[in-house]
Formats: C-alpha cells, structure tokens, sequence
C-alpha cells in the first residue's frame, strides 16, 4: 500500500455534538415567517403595498385638508389647466399684471405673484371677424388673436411668455364646470376605494359562507349548490351588475349592492375546494381521531390553512371591484354626480378630450396605478403563498 | 477482456441556484460491460439520478457537468452536442423513469408515444412502426395489444403504464437502459412483476442495464455488481454478492441493517441510520458520511477518504481499510485475516 | 363522450333559461318596468305591449308568454321606440359587434398565445421581460383608458386613423385594439405560466429522453398541453368581449349591439334590456359549448371522466 502515514490520534473516535447529525443547515421558519419574508422580498409587491396604504391615507384623510370641495363650482374658473405659461405685462404707471392664456377656451386669466388664480379677464372688445379680442391694462392694450392663438401689443410687437407656472389654488386644475380636479380626485378615490372595499367584503362573507356550506355538507347539497355557482358564472357577471343597476337605480349604495351580490362566486369556489381537500387530509382525520370538536377543527385547522388562497382572491377581488365600478360608472350608471368616482372623472374628462386631453391624465392614471398596485401585491402574495415555491 | 460499454470516470455535476452552488455528483467513476446490470443504490439525494441524468445529458437548464467524462462505445457523452445526443437518446441508450403516472403525456395515445420513438430513430413507414409497436406491447405483456395501443394513459394501471414505459425504451433495441427507480411507485405486486419483466427482457435482449433504486432487495434479486452511493460519491462498490456477504463501508452496512430480513427469525431489531443526509451546497469537508457514522474518526472530519481496495473488483470509500485504521469488526475483520 | 355532450346541452339550457326568469322577475321588479300597466308611455307602445303580453293577465301568465315569445325567438316590442322590436335593434347592431368582436378574438389567440411562448421559452431573459411588463401593463390599465388614450393619440394627435366609425378599414385598429389588449395581456401570461409548467412535467423528460427531436418536444407534447388551459378561459374571454364592447363601442361611437345596449339602459328601454341580455346570453351559452367541445378534443382525459360518471 502506498498509503500515507496519518498521526495516530486521528484514529480517536470523532468527537461530535449529539445535535450534528440532525443539523440543518438552513434556519427553519414558520409557514407565515417564511410568507412574510419572501413577499418582503418581492420589490413590485411591496412597492403596490405601499402605495396601496398611500392612496388610502389619502383618500380618508385628503378629502379633509383640502381647500375645495368636490362639488363647489365655479363656472368662471372652469377647464384651468395645472401648469401654465404666464405672460406679463407692465403698464405705464408700473402695476404689472400677470395672467396666462387657457387655449381650450381661448380666456386670459389673471394670475397672482404666488401663482393663485385670481378671475378671468374680460375683453374690452371682441372682433368676431377677425377673430381678435382685445384687452386692457392700464394704457396698454394687447390683442388675443383667437384664430392664430397669439398675444400681441397693440402695435403689433409679439408677447412673449414670461414663465412656466403651477396652478397655486388648483394644484391638478378645473374640470369643465370649474370644480377643483384635485379634490374630485381624492373623493373619486374615496368612492371607488369604498365600493372596492366593501363590495369585496360582501362578496367575502356570502363565498365563505357558501363555499364553506357547500363543502362541508358534501354529498348531494354540495353538488346542487356548487351546480348553482356554475350557472351563474357563465354569465359574465358584468350584465348581473347591469341588471340589478338598472333595477335599483344608479347611485352608491346600488353599486355596492350590485358589485357585493355578484363576484362571491369565486370566492365559494374557493373556500369549498380548501375545505373539501382539507377534509381529506390526514391531520384533520388525526384531529377528529383525537376528539377534537367541529367547531374547534374549522378554527383550528382548516381556517389558517385556507387564509392563503382566500387572501390571494381578496386581494385580485378589489382591483376587479374597482374597475366593474368605473366601468359602470364609465358607461353612466354607477355613482351620480355630484359624487365622483373614478369612472366618472375618467367619462367626463373623455368629454372634454379633444379640447383638454390632459384633463384624462390624473383618473386614468389614479386607476392604473391602483389596478397595478393590487395586481403587483396579488401577485407577490400568491407567489409568497405558494408552497411549491419554497426554498 | 473487451472495452465496457460505458465508461464514467470522475463526473462531476453541480446545479446552481439562487444560494449557491450545489454538488450534486462529485467524481464518480464506474464502468459498465455489454449486457451487465449495475446497481446504483442510495438515499434520495444522493446523487444516484443526476449521475445518470448528467450521462443522458438530460440536466435541468440550473445542472451542469463540470468535470469528467463518460465513454459509450469510445464517444464522450459530455462533450457531444444536442443533436447527436439526442440521436442516441431511445435508441442506443434509453430510460425508464420513476413515476409511470406522469410520465406519459396525457394527451396522446400511448401508441403514438411508442411509434414516434421508432419513426425518430429507424427509417420505416409508420405502418411498420405500427407493427413493430405491438410486438413491443407483445413484448411487455400488455394484453390485446393492437388495440390497447389507441388508448390514453390515463386509461391504464400504473404497472400498465411502466410496462408502455418499458416498451417505449426497448423500441429501438437499445445497448443501455437506465431504469430510475422504475418501481418504486408501484404497489408491491406489480414491483415483482415489472422487475420480473425487466431481468426477463434483459437476458432475452442482451443489453446492459443501470437500475438506480434505494431498494437494497431491488439490487440483490436484479444486479450483477452494485455502486453504492452516497453525498454525490461512490462509497463503495463491488460484485453484488461480494458486496452483500462482506459490506465494506459503515454505510453499506447501515443500509443492510435497516432493512428487514424475512429468512431470520431471531428477532433482531431493525437499526435505521440517524441524521441524515449532507447539505450539498456545503458538502463536509472529510468523508460525507462521517456526521452519521457510528465509527466516525478524528480522521474522518479531517479529510476525504480514497476508495480502498477490498478485494475481488471489490472497493469501499472509508477510512478504516487504512492499513494504521484501527480494526472493526464486520467491516475490516476479514481483511486482517484475508 | 355523448353523455357529457348531452350533459353540457344540459346545463346550458337550465342557464339560458334561470337567465330568462331572472331578467322577467328584475325587470318586473323596477318601478314603471314593462309589464306593469301603470306609466306612461306613448300610446302605440302600450298598445303594441298590451296587445303582446296581456298586462294585464296575471305575472305569472305574463311570464309564460314572454318565454313563448323567446322561445321562439321574439323578443317583443320596444318600450322606448315605438314600431321597433327588440329583434330589429339586435340585429341592426350584430353586424359591427360581430366584426370588432370576432377580429378581437382572433387578436387574442393569435397574439396572446405566441406571446406567452416566446416569453416561456426565453424564461428570465429580455423578450420574457419586455412580453411581461407589456402583459402588466395590459392587464393593469381598464380598456376605456386604454381606448380613450389611443383615441387621442391615434385618431386626434396623429391623425392616422378615424375618431369614429368602422367607414374605413383602418377604423377597425383602435376599436379591436383596446378590446382584446387585456385578453392578449391576460392570454399571453396565462400561456407563460402554463407552459413554464408543462415544461416541468416528468412526461416532457420522457419526450426528451425517447431522443425526440427540440421542435417535436416542444410543440408536440408541450405545447398541446399547455394549451389546455388557455381554451378554457376561451368562454370568459368571449363573455368579457361582449361586455367590453359597451364601453367600446360607446367610445368609438360604433353602432354596435353593446352601444343600443348602454344606450336602452340610459333611456329605460326595459324591453331592449331583457332582450339584449337574454341575447348575450344565449351567444355565450354557444360560445361556452363550443369551447367546451374543443376541450374535448384537446384533453381525453375529460371524455374519460364523463364517461366515468
């Protein structure tokens, strides 16, 4: 043998802690530790999460700060933009004034140091022919040609724009009857986080309770009901929603109504699967063995093992809530005004869109963002939630 | 004596995920002969599979062999790419998987599943793929076979299946079959018909077989020569009746001791090996076995122990058969007065 | 096989019909709905509603003439419009819904699916993220906001196609575009994942190991797999068309069945509202069965499970 000599201590048996042959190397976790780390991770997920909480802190507490209500009009001060380019002009006693030309209207209106704006500034004559108007400041005149959309001195020397400013009293502008966008917009995410929230837990409470039913009962009450659950959804339950709006009229309560009354099918599907699997499972069978009751098995075992897939379809249900409600809204029968949702802001701005398109700017991307955010936390909760994903 | 068949010699196979690199197979060599049956036995992550995944060239896209070779017929399957590899996957080597449930596609007929393997490799007209498919069904028992050849898996039993499984392997006469674990998903009566079948087929057909399992009865009733395997390595191998009258390795030995003997009626108690196995994304430094070992030396943590000769093809992964080792009855006290 | 065709026929009819009582019973229930005698309407459509439903039979024979009625395929009298029937008003805006809807749906399958493949098969590299972050964005951002932003700058800004109307052919892009882009979205994700999944499956390592050619491993036995899953929500994607088509058709100002749909709702036309509905339905019921059959092809395991029961 060419063996190498080896000293003869190391022929002592190895000494070894008792716990060595069992160690693991990863640390274990929880089933909710685990959950919670992996959706911590999930950068899309905990960016919707956040913004999720922002839009509700707003949306209670927004409403409140604000200077403007979401239904004061102020039909002078209406289709203001949030950023202008603001012309001065200086008269010869030296008071300058400022305004800014809204070319959807084809108004001046006079803006404040600060930035606020202070009315409308009436022509002194208006020349229909020639589509000019004329204004004065002081002993200044300048002319507004309506057609070509430019300002000029009377003697025809061009004015030119002195700056760029952000509308100071309404910091995201007008709509068309000059209620501030701003405040709509808060209210408009109230509404529609409202409908959202309340219509999901409706539909929460009617799923599991029917879901659950089924499930447990089994046998042929679970086939007729579970029967009934799949005539209903092959409807697109969008026309149910249609159907009872039509019904009840349009207005708040009739779209929680609607919306809550309709989309549990889901949910019911959901819950009786968890239920009727778990049914099946050994521990469940090991508990009943043991004597536990079955009110102490639902709450002990089944419940924490179904909340995964149930907060998932909680979390998918909103965005869906949010968008049947503006989709309704959109199309004329969810909230009447003066309320405002963000189906509505969006209806009214594509009224006015070809004259004021960034009017679509802030509901369009008010909805985008939250479908975004709770698709984004949908999604990091389920990729968190599921088993076959852990490391 | 001829040039085996297949030649593994120090493959390495390591995947890498998000934590780290992990070795799944680390150096093992073997040599397989035309017409012999190897068994690769081992617990679940051992790294029996991938070795013989890693020879297929079938790793998922996270494996890859870093190391090594393996000469069939003198060819590196290493080296060779896609293409001619999979020239010679199903018909000069094919395999045979573990769960016959899943492993037919469920949405063609199992017929199908055998004729596009002949159509692949061998230039014949379907209707001859045809025929030549229930000869193979023939083959493997399956009974009214042209006309179970239009049905779906799922419309069989599992032991039904592995048999369509078996048929599909031996569609192109191959020189190799790997069966991986081939019954462990099956109930214990179709476990002996199917081994049955294959040792059967095997001397009819004269090919070599791999026969991967964790079955020690598997490997006694079926193999020529065993490997046994254990933290990606060989730790000890050897001709399976050499191997079973004198285990070599405090493994071997651990495993023989934990599986129950019908013919003794002494009553012994059946010993499982505590702990268990290494974590191979930090796989230890001596011997991979050493946690878990009952004669674990200082040695042991120390370092890797070579393979030592023991006699008649016969070579064991431990450190005790060094010549200094103290001796421990059972495992080296034949060696001493051998 | 035939008993789960019969059974699918079934079912369809027991939902077409709870759709039909449903729809009767809600619209009974409105204040001043169509089979209630006391409103006020012009003379001739009271006339033309009294003369189809006797209003003044019990609710009960009321029904039964109305299921007669659709049964065989007579929806009835307008309530806002007076010699116009529901049949008239459906079938004066098939011919756009269809057109929009059926190119939606091509649109759909043959952009959805492809997506979702390329992404699958390019699994963490720039094509599966650019397919994805285009897919979130599709399944994120409601189609009248999709619609209205292409509107302005396609059709106003750009000038490339129509605002309004199906006149010229390049009036069909935005219109087709805003209603299937969520479905594309949603199709292309749900081909992805399924095929990311397939591709996991022991039987694909059995296709690869049989020494299977890339091109047959891939569309033979993974592909046809994983489309199962992707016909199945063909139903609901076709459900959701017709309903998307509301909003739709309403902003392009197309002249389609969903726009006479918003439009009955925002006049009260209650018989145009049970009418169209009871026809949407019936369309999905079709559509669902048709889906359903398909299925069958694809996946022998459901014959075997009908057949089973």
């Amino acid at each position: 043998m060419t063996d190498t000599h080896i000293a003869p201590e190391m022929w002592a048996p190895a000494t070894r802690d008792g716990a060595a042959a069992e160690y693991i190397a990863a640390p274990s976790l929880t089933f909710w530790q685990d959950v919670r780390k992996r959706l911590w991770a999930n950068k899309p997920a905990m960016l919707g999460l956040g913004f999720i909480i922002l839009l509700v802190l707003a949306a209670i507490f927004g409403p409140l700060l604000s200077r403007h209500t979401y239904f004061e009009q102020n039909l002078k001060l209406s289709n203001i933009p949030p950023l202008f380019q603001t012309y001065e002009v200086t008269d010869g006693a030296g008071a300058t004034t400022r305004f800014f030309f809204n070319s959807g209207n084809l108004n001046l209106y006079e803006v404040t140091p600060s930035g606020e704006v202070a009315g409308l500034l009436r022509a002194t004559k208006k020349d229909l022919i020639k589509k000019q108007q004329q204004f004065k400041f002081g002993d200044r005149e300048v002319v507004l040609d309506t057609a070509r959309q430019q300002l000029s001195f009377a003697d025809g020397a061009a004015l030119a724009p002195s700056g760029w400013q952000w509308n100071m009293s309404h910091w995201l502008g007008t709509d068309q009857l000059g209620r501030d966008v701003l405040a709509r917009q808060l209210y408009g995410a109230r509404i529609s986080l409202t409908v959202a929230f309340v219509a999901t837990l409706v539909n929460f409470f009617i799923g599991v309770f029917y879901g659950g039913l089924a499930g447990y009962l089994g046998g042929k009450a679970d086939t007729i009901m579970m029967r009934v659950v799949e005539v209903i959804s092959t409807i697109p339950l969008t026309l149910y929603v249609i159907l009872i709006m039509v019904v009840f009229n349009s207005g708040f309560l009739s779209v929680v109504l609607a919306i809550g009354s309709v989309y549990w099918v889901d949910m019911a599907r959901i819950v009786r699967g968890q239920i009727l699997t778990l049914k099946q499972q050994d521990y469940v069978a090991a508990a009943r063995t043991m004597g536990a009751s079955t009110p102490r098995i639902l709450v002990r075992h089944l419940l924490p093992n179904s909340v995964g897939p149930i907060l998932v379809t909680l979390t998918m249900l909103i965005p869906s809530a949010i968008f049947i409600e503006s989709f309704m809204s959109f199309i004329g029968l969810g909230v009447t005004p003066p309320e405002a949702s963000w189906g509505t802001l969006t209806s009214e701005a594509v009224e006015t869109l070809r004259a004021y398109p960034y009017q679509l700017f802030f509901p369009a991307a008010a909805i985008s963002l939250t479908m975004f955010a709770f698709n984004f936390l949908g999604d990091g909760l389920r990729d968190a939630l599921d088993p076959r994903l852990r490391t | 004596m001829s040039a085996p068949l297949l030649s593994v010699t120090n493959l390495s196979t390591s995947f890498f995920t998000s934590r780290g690199e992990v070795q799944a197979v680390r150096g093992v060599s073997f040599e397989l002969r035309a017409g012999e049956i190897l068994g690769i036995v081992g617990e679940s992550g051992s790294g029996k599979s991938i070795t013989c995944m890693s020879i297929m060239g079938l790793l998922r896209s996270s494996g890859r062999v870093i190391d090594g070779t393996a000469l069939f017929e003198g060819r590196d399957l290493i080296t060779l790419d896609e293409d001619e590899l999979s020239a010679l996957r199903g018909n000069d080597i094919s395999m045979i998987f573990q769960d016959p449930m899943t492993s037919l596609n469920p949405t063609l007929t199992v017929g199908e599943q055998v004729i596009e393997t002949i159509l692949r490799h061998r230039k014949v007209s379907r209707a001859e793929a045809r025929a030549r498919a229930i000869e193979l069904f023939e083959l493997v028992r399956i009974p009214s076979a042209a006309k179970r050849l239009r049905s779906y898996p799922h419309e069989f039993s599992g032991g039904m299946r592995q048999r369509v499984m078996i048929a599909i392997a031996l569609a192109c006469d191959p020189k190799l079959l790997i069966a991986d674990e081939p019954t462990t998903a099956l109930d214990v009566t179709i476990q002996r018909q199917i081994l049955a079948l294959l040792k059967e087929l095997q001397g009819r057909l004269g090919m070599a077989v791999i026969l991967i399992t964790h079955d020690l009865g598997v490997i006694a009733e079926t193999a020529d020569r065993v490997l046994v395997m254990y933290g990606g390595m060989v730790m000890e191998e050897g001709p399976v009746r050499e191997l079973f009258a004198r285990p070599s390795h405090p493994y071997t030995r651990g495993l023989l001791a934990s599986i129950p003997d019908l013919r003794d009626d002494t009553h012994h108690r059946l010993t499982p090996i505590p702990g268990s196995p290494p974590d191979m994304l930090r796989p230890p430094k001596g011997c991979p076995f050493a946690p878990r070992c009952p004669h674990a030396m200082a040695q042991c943590n120390a370092a890797l122990p070579p393979l030592y000769d023991a006699g008649e093809g016969h070579r064991a992964r431990c450190w005790l058969h060094h010549p200094e080792a103290p001796r421990v009855a059972g495992i080296t006290a034949e060696l001493v007065t051998a | 096989m035939t008993a789960y065709v019969v059974q699918r026929m079934l079912l369809m009819l027991v939902t077409l019909f709870a759709i039909i009582t449903l729809t009767f019973f809600l619209m009974h229930a409105v204040p001043g709905g169509p089979f209630t005698s006391e409103k006020i309407l012009q003379p001739e459509i009271q006339a033309a509603l009294n003369a189809k439903y006797h209003l003044d039979d019990p609710l009960w024979l009321q029904y039964l003439t109305y299921l007669k009625g659709v049964l065989s395929f007579d929806l009835g009298p307008s309530f806002k419009y007076a010699g116009m029937s529901v049949n008239q008003i459906i079938a004066e805006g098939l011919p756009v819904t269809m057109k929009t809807g059926a190119l939606a749906l091509i649109c759909v399958v043959a952009l959805g699916v492809p997506l979702g493949i390329v992404a699958a098969l390019n699994r963490n590299r720039w094509p599966d993220t650019l397919v994805m972050v285009i897919a979130t964005i599709g399944v994120a951002v409601p189609s009248y906001v999709i619609a209205t932003v292409a509107l302005y700058v396609f059709a106003l800004r750009l000038g490339w196609v129509p605002t309004f109307g199906l006149d010229d052919w390049r009036g069909y892009f935005l219109p087709v575009f805003a209603l299937s882009g969520f479905w594309i979205s949603f199709i292309a994700r749900l081909a992805r994942s399924s095929l990311l999944e397939t591709l996991q499956q022991d039987y694909m390592m059995t296709a690869r190991a049989k020494g299977l050619r890339r091109g047959t491993v891939l569309f033979k036995h993974g592909l046809r797999n994983s489309l199962i899953p992707v016909v199945t929500v063909l139903g609901p994607v076709v459900a959701n068309l017709l309903t998307g088509s509301f909003v739709i058709e309403q902003i392009f100002a197309l002249p389609g069945i969903g726009r006479h749909f918003v439009l009955s709702i925002t006049n009260r036309d209650y018989t145009a509202i049970m009418g169209i509905t009871i026809f949407y339905a019936a369309v999905l019921m079709v559509m669902i069965f048709i889906v359903d059959m398909l299925y069958l092809v694809l996946d022998p395991r459901i014959k075997y499970r009908a057949d089973a029961k």
